[in-house]
């Protein structure tokens, strides 16, 4: 991982009252207040906000995460994305369960 | 006889007494886990808030209106965190004790301050006493949700970004108990708008060491823009605050309240006991008595046959 291109990234997922998710992650697309934004590994650092919507996020073995997310917004860098939301929950699983 | 029976009377009702008092020491000790575990849970966001407030700071100087105090508008506003229910000791009165000296203090300086409520107890105290309270909440003072944060930080929010005129408020004070540990509580104020960011606060001045904090923390790029993000993050920021406060609160009061109902169930134990001897101390008394009567009446008969 600590090749000259890296190829996941750290991923924390936090509401307001309890934390959503953690991991690494391969790709994960946002509902940016401009509309929907990807964010891949070694991304430049960026805050923005986000509206409602579903945060997809694509873990290295492919499987994807799909959360329903209010009203937040998300920090990256240094490899690593933060999304802190008011409310949010894990809505759909589809992969293999590790 | 009459004494000895209100004396059993008495140590009956107290023992009813002590088991209510244990029964709320217990309830209180229990909910003391849950409230730790919501403050665990509520941590991760207020940090993620945390770190991006500071990178916000690091890059620009905030001239938002929450950060920048206008001076020329006297209006302030004070939000008191009491309890829902009493049996929790000096709990609400040491909060509504540093609340009224916090407003004298603010009266002194010339300001007019506003008064915001949080818990039943501190509603009905002023409510009693006919005092002027901007607004008052109610319910789960021992377990706040992110909805009562969210319902109070608005309504603060929103006196405070309302023009002078129409009568906003240019500070917000918060007084509410902290939680050092299970036995110390401490009453403190803590003054919320305009925010007052610390941390990288002793790097900026420097101008020579203005390289190296950039090299620590990067260059964000904003979407959609600065002032979006900035209106978008700082009320999370103080809702968040506001909600780590409650919180804070709630742990204190569980905590409080189990260290009164814990020296009430001993207090009462105490008294059981100390009636309890009374009890016995007087019925030995009344047999005596009675064996000094009897014996007493004997020899009269004897004296008599004689």
């Amino acid at each position: 991982m600590a090749d000259s291109v890296k190829t996941t990234m750290k991923v924390n997922i936090v509401a307001a009252d309890h934390p959503v998710w953690h991991g690494e992650a391969s790709s994960v697309t946002i509902p940016a207040s401009e509309g929907g934004m990807g964010i891949l590994p070694d991304h430049e650092p960026v805050l923005t906000v986000i509206k409602q919507g579903t945060l997809t996020v694509v873990e290295p073995d492919g499987d994807r995460h799909m959360f329903e997310v209010t009203d937040g917004f998300i920090s990256f860098d240094s490899n690593k994305l933060t999304v802190a939301v008011e409310r949010g929950h894990d809505v759909q699983y589809s992969g293999v369960e590790a | 006889m009459g004494s000895q029976l209100a004396l059993k009377s008495r140590i009956r009702s107290t023992e009813s007494l002590e088991k209510i008092f244990n029964a709320q020491e217990m309830i209180a000790s229990s909910h003391i886990a849950k409230a730790r575990d919501v403050a665990l849970n509520a941590k991760p966001y207020t940090d993620a808030i945390f770190d991006a407030v500071q990178a916000l700071v690091a890059h620009t100087h905030i001239t938002h209106p929450i950060a920048v105090k206008d001076e020329s508008n006297p209006r302030v506003a004070v939000l008191a965190l009491t309890s829902d229910r009493g049996m929790a000791g000096p709990y609400t009165s040491s909060i509504i004790r540093e609340t009224e000296s916090l407003l004298a203090r603010l009266e002194a300086d010339g300001k007019q301050p506003e008064l915001f409520v949080y818990g039943r107890r501190g509603s009905t105290y002023y409510k009693y006493r006919n005092r002027d309270v901007a607004a008052t909440w109610e319910g789960d003072t021992d377990q706040p949700g992110v909805e009562i944060a969210e319902t109070i930080s608005n309504t603060l929010m929103d006196a405070y970004m309302k023009p002078a005129e129409k009568g906003g408020v240019s500070e917000l004070y918060i007084v509410y108990t902290e939680f050092i540990n299970m036995v110390v509580q401490k009453v403190r104020v803590l003054r919320m708008l305009p925010v007052e960011i610390v941390g990288n606060e002793a790097k900026v001045p420097d101008p020579e060491n203005e390289k190296a904090a950039e090299d620590i923390s990067p260059l964000y790029a904003f979407e959609p823009s600065l002032d979006e993000v900035l209106d978008a993050i700082l009320p999370k920021y103080i809702q968040s605050r506001i909600h780590e406060c409650l919180l804070t609160a709630a742990a204190s009061e569980t905590a409080s309240r189990q260290n009164a109902m814990h020296t009430a169930t001993d207090n009462a134990r105490n008294l059981i006991d100390a009636l309890t001897r009374r009890l016995n101390a007087s019925r030995q008394a009344s047999i005596t008595q009675e064996l000094t009567e009897i014996i007493g009446s004997a020899d009269a008969l004897n004296t008599k046959e004689e």
